[in-house]
């Protein structure tokens, strides 16, 4: 009995202590994605991606709605929502991940790597992302780039269309964040 | 003490309350043959072919696949998003048209709100052929201008059930310059229904009737029916239907198809449509 309580009291007083939560977030993160084919360039971008750290525990979430890319034609938009994305069936597109050895502390660059889960269309891939994290003034900024393959998304293409839409998609992501207020 | 909260769904929370609206109710401007509430986006033109093919029983003519064919051949273009005019030549009675297409409603997504899409549609056609090639279309000979003149008005509305299946109901005026007979109404009634189910992620099938309530009474007239497929590639849409109606302007196909729908000679008519959409004004992602 004596040990449970010592064991309570260690940790309502020395864990939640060592966790307090510093979460900052962003509701005007850049995502871009890019298909460069011969026959077609296709490229949009994102500019209302949702993107949320909790510093003391090193997790990233990410999260957008499929339908706020804008594209150069307005049919493109159409298409990617209706036929290959299926946006009203999917609208999200989500990241969880970790840091590996990330300091908030430290000001300036550093470059690090994220470990997570990307989930579109509902199916998710682990992946691993080296991004190059900023800090200034206590600001943190995030960029990087990955490489995303179609199939992995069942994203279906009729064989006509095959020449126009790139094999492997590339992404480029920016996020500035604020402290969150709950 | 409550545990910490998943950050995804922290970030569920964050999401801004803009509306969001259903988007491709239909993919073409056109359920099959007639118009559907979707209008192209400002900037596009639209490059359309649509034709009709069909026999003539006991027909001993040379022409190659079916004795008979007509085409609309037309421009549309996005003055805005929600704002579109068109012009087209119809091969049949040399039918000239012009619209103006506004889309008033947009569903949204999600929201007890606009249930419904809806798009004002109101075209003018002009016939500049004197001597007609079916009972049904002659009689110009000594009209003047205004006389062959034809004006449709129609509210379109929709809604996306599903993402697979949209249903539109559109009740349609119809006000012709003349008609053949005295006794024939120079103002219609009529209602078109329609829809699509998508079966794949570029191909739907679609269906559209078209019942007038006070049809003309000179010569028999049936409602204009269609049913087909649509395939949308990129920047090309190709509809292919199986319909009775010959022509594709509006006034006309809707109050003067003569003919009922089935596969007998002279009524069986095969459609094709192209659609070539070229955005001239592009925006910057």
């Amino acid at each position: 009995m004596n040990k449970i309580l010592i064991q309570l009291f260690f940790l309502l007083n020395f864990v939640p202590s060592d966790s307090i939560s510093e979460q900052v977030i962003t509701r005007q993160g850049q995502v871009s994605f890019f298909s460069y084919t011969s026959v077609e360039n296709i490229e949009a971008k994102n500019n209302q991606v949702l993107s949320i750290i909790d510093l003391s525990k090193q997790e990233i979430a990410i999260s957008m709605l499929m339908n706020a890319f804008v594209f150069k034609k307005s049919l493109m938009h159409e298409h990617f929502n209706e036929s290959y994305i299926e946006s009203d069936l999917y609208p999200k597109a989500t990241f969880k991940g970790n840091f590996i050895d990330f300091d908030p502390n430290i000001e300036g660059s550093q470059t690090k790597f994220v470990k997570g889960t990307l989930t579109i269309r509902n199916i998710s891939k682990e992946i691993e992302i080296k991004t190059n994290i900023e800090k200034i003034d206590g600001k943190f900024i995030i960029t990087g780039d990955f490489e995303l393959t179609v199939k992995d998304f069942e994203i279906k293409i009729p064989p006509i269309l095959r020449p126009n839409i790139a094999k492997v998609i590339s992404v480029t992501f920016r996020f500035e964040y604020q402290p969150y207020e709950e | 003490m409550a545990q910490a909260q998943d950050l995804l769904e922290t970030l569920e929370k964050e999401y801004p309350d803009t509306p969001q609206y259903e988007i491709a109710t239909f993919k073409s401007t056109r359920i099959a043959i007639g118009h559907s509430i979707e209008n192209r986006k400002k900037g596009v033109l639209q490059i359309m072919a649509m034709n009709r093919w069909w026999n003539v029983p006991n027909h001993q003519g040379q022409s190659f696949v079916a004795d008979k064919w007509s085409a609309r051949l037309a421009l549309e273009y996005g003055i805005s998003d929600r704002l579109s005019t068109g012009f087209g030549w119809t091969t049949l009675e040399d039918v000239y048209d012009g619209f103006l297409k506004y889309n008033l409603i947009r569903q949204r997504k999600k929201s007890k709100k606009s249930f419904f899409s809806i798009t004002l549609f109101q075209n003018a056609s002009y016939r500049s052929e004197s001597n007609g090639r079916s009972a049904i279309y002659g009689g110009f000979e000594d009209t003047s201008f205004q006389d062959r003149l034809a004006f449709t008005s129609q509210v379109l509305i929709a809604r996306k059930f599903t993402p697979q299946f949209s249903a539109q109901i559109s009740p349609t005026f119809i006000h012709r310059g003349s008609s053949l007979s005295d006794e024939d109404p120079n103002n219609h009634f009529a209602v078109g229904i329609g829809g699509r189910y998508k079966v794949g992620g570029h191909v739907s099938i679609v269906s559209e009737y078209y019942y007038v309530a006070n049809p003309i009474q000179s010569v028999d007239t049936f409602g204009a029916f269609a049913l087909g497929v649509n395939w949308e590639l990129s920047d090309l849409i190709l509809q292919f239907h199986m319909t009775n109606a010959w022509s594709t302007v509006e006034d006309v196909f809707i109050t003067q198809t003569p003919n009922n729908f089935n596969l007998q000679d002279g009524n069986f008519t095969f459609g094709f449509t192209a659609t070539f959409a070229l955005h001239l004004s592009q925006k910057k992602p």
